[in-house]
């Protein structure tokens, strides 16, 4: 039951729900979901090819950036999310079309 | 591999005779100990959880020049169950506005990160349920469980104290996790790993092998620490969130019955753990002084050591409350950023160079030689 | 067993709470399912014998990520929730109506299609090695790695890290009106 393929077939399953979700939604905030989905679906991608493929923790190592690279990521994208709701008082996600004011 | 319960049973001849007890099925016996242990441990907490309610309107009455309860039992000993009872049987409201599902999942959430606490908490050193190597790190991970709970219970109840009272305590939990987490960090680097069994095994019985005195910068860490804990757990003179004089009761205004009662169990636990975090960082944790010796007498004597330190803490987080002001919001902030936060950085630094220099050695060790 | 149960129960979490992701209606209710598709992924980590990873997962996306997700959420209510603006699928507006829905079904059908082609040749061909069940405390070989191995990027992510910092806090900071 517990093999390479079980995790691949989970993280493609967490893949492909990841873009559907920032293909399908309009709110800004969900589709920063999907992406955390997408992040996370390729971090454990890494962490299973480091034990089951490779003899060292190279894997591990990605998946830390990974989850740092996330971090960041949603906290700039959160502000721009705060900063364009006060402008807009929206976020729905066609409302942005202006590079500024 | 980690050291666990189980592993450490397994040294001891009644373990192959329950072994074969359970047809030499090793997994199943390890379940049964695992279950058994975790029935024992939230049992014994909640049940010290459900005290912590009895003490804290005891003590608080004791500082006042009060009686405090005294009706129901000895000493009013049994107002717990009576408490119990009442919110078992009362009726669980929800408002009609709410959203059920958050509503009905946040006191779970709340109660989830403060039981998965106790499965790392070093209470001897062989009744530690999983030793794990990342523990500290694991603790502090999982107990912001409790703070994803308030938020969303603050939301779910869609009342304005509420709201305010979820914002403030999500607020206030994640700005205090980080000058925690760097004093925490500090121990580790003298320690030289996460796992509560090092920790506390760097340490020894008595005071001067204690982490609290091993140099300057690891005694201020424990007093940041003992402050960003007392905010994490909500409690005064940080209990903002749930401030009666401004917001009703915060985040738990529209919970009723036993909902409400998992909100307060999981708070009076979730003080239970940080002292017992206190106790194992810097006060040496389980260690009697001078004995190395390692049978099941020695284990209970243990227990009641590390027992006696963290009920000792519990005690003095109930003084604080009772005996200091509540402070503002912009206040708690500043506190947090300007204060407690350089200075445990400054504390991790200091704790880096003082190890380089001094090599590892404590005060103590420095002053008299040796151990 | 052990390994197996978690194994078993965090499967289920990820991909069940991932497809409640996608599924609600509720952008609230999103971000409480996308936790449990985290805390999944941590356990999935776990029964990969990546202790340090797992627990970072926590650490990082319950007390951080999602936190600052439903921060977002409530401080950006705005018109889509005050208007109840539903469409035919009876979501609020800008959680997507059915054309969204089926372009984004069709893509990941195409995706899943190309991906279990390759995933095939993958799990064939790798060489897939013999592993033990004893996991040894990856912590202290991670502090090495970290700091010979990939000491460059370690040092590149604190100063990103930095940067989204100073750079959330001066995109979020309040203006005055013009």
């Amino acid at each position: 039951m517990m093999s390479l393929a079980s995790y691949l077939i989970i993280s493609l399953i967490l893949f492909i729900v990841g873009l559907v979700v920032m293909i399908a939604r309009k709110n800004i905030v969900a589709i920063l979901l999907g992406i955390e989905l997408i992040l996370n679906a390729a971090a454990l991608n890494f962490v299973a090819y480091s034990r089951y493929v490779t003899n060292n923790l190279d894997g591990h190592i990605f998946s830390l950036f990974i989850i740092v690279v996330a971090a960041a990521e949603a906290a700039v994208g959160l502000a721009i999310v705060i900063r364009f709701f006060q402008i807009k008082e929206t976020i729905h996600i066609d409302e942005a079309t202006q590079l500024r004011n | 591999m980690n050291q666990t319960v189980v592993s450490y049973l397994s040294q001891y001849e009644f373990y192959d005779s329950l072994l074969a007890l359970f047809g030499n099925n090793q997994g199943l016996l390890a379940f049964t100990i695992y279950l058994l242990i975790a029935l024992v441990i939230v049992g014994m907490c909640a049940t010290i959880g459900g005290l912590g309610t009895y003490a804290e309107r005891k003590i608080s009455a004791d500082l006042q020049a009060r009686i405090g309860p005294n009706r129901v039992g000895p000493y009013g000993l049994l107002q717990m169950l009576a408490d119990g009872v009442k919110m078992i049987t009362k009726e669980d409201v929800m408002p009609f506005t709410a959203d059920k599902f958050v509503f009905y999942l946040a006191p779970l959430l709340c109660l989830t990160g403060v039981f998965a606490t106790l499965a790392v908490l070093p209470f001897s050193s062989g009744f530690t349920v999983a030793d794990l190597n990342v523990g500290i790190f694991y603790l502090v991970a999982i107990s912001s469980l409790v703070g994803v709970g308030v938020f969303l219970g603050g939301y779910a109840s869609n009342s304005k104290w509420s709201m305010l009272g979820g914002m403030r305590g999500a607020s206030q939990i994640i700005s205090y996790e980080i000058p925690v987490t760097i004093s925490i960090l500090a121990i580790t680097l003298l320690a030289g790993g996460m796992g509560f069994g090092t920790i506390v095994g760097q340490q020894g019985g008595l005071p001067h092998q204690w982490f609290l005195f091993h140099n300057p910068f690891a005694f201020i860490a424990a007093f940041v620490y003992f402050i960003g804990a007392l905010a994490e757990t909500n409690r005064a003179p940080f209990d903002l969130p749930e401030a009666e004089s401004e917001l009703v009761s915060g985040y738990h205004t529209e919970y009723t019955g036993m909902r409400f009662g998992f909100f307060a169990l999981a708070e009076y636990i979730e003080v239970f753990v940080v002292c017992g975090v206190a106790a194992a960082l810097f006060l040496g944790g389980y260690n009697l002084p001078g004995i190395t010796i390692d049978i099941l007498p020695i284990q209970a004597a243990q227990f009641a050591v590390f027992m006696t330190k963290t009920l000792l803490l519990y005690y003095v987080v109930i003084w604080i409350r009772w005996t200091f002001p509540r402070l503002r919001v912009d206040q708690l902030m500043s506190i947090c950023w300007k204060y407690l936060t350089p200075i445990a950085i400054f504390n991790l630094v200091g704790c880096a160079i003082w190890l380089v220099v001094f090599n590892g050695k404590s005060i103590a060790e420095l002053m008299f030689g040796g151990h | 067993m052990f390994l197996q149960l978690l194994f078993l129960s965090s499967a289920v979490l990820t991909v069940g709470c991932a497809i409640g992701v996608l599924a609600t209606k509720n952008i609230m209710h999103s971000c409480i399912f996308l936790l449990g598709t985290l805390i999944g992924v941590a356990g999935l980590y776990a029964t990969l014998g990546a202790d340090f990873v797992a627990v970072t997962q926590i650490m990082v996306y319950m007390g951080g990520v999602v936190i600052l997700m439903l921060f977002a959420v409530m401080l950006t209510g705005g018109k889509d929730f005050i208007s109840k603006a539903q469409n035919l699928l009876g979501l609020p507006a800008s959680m997507g109506n059915k054309w969204t829905y089926a372009i984004g079904l069709l893509v990941g059908l195409v995706f899943l299609g190309t991906n279990v082609n390759l995933m095939l040749n993958i799990t064939k061909t790798a060489n897939v090695k013999e592993i033990s069940n004893d996991f040894p405390s990856t912590v202290s070989q991670l502090g090495h790695l970290l700091v010979k191995d990939h000491v460059l990027a370690f040092e590149i992510s604190s100063v990103l890290l930095l940067g989204a910092l100073v750079g959330a806090a001066i995109i979020a900071r309040p203006r005055k009106q013009q």
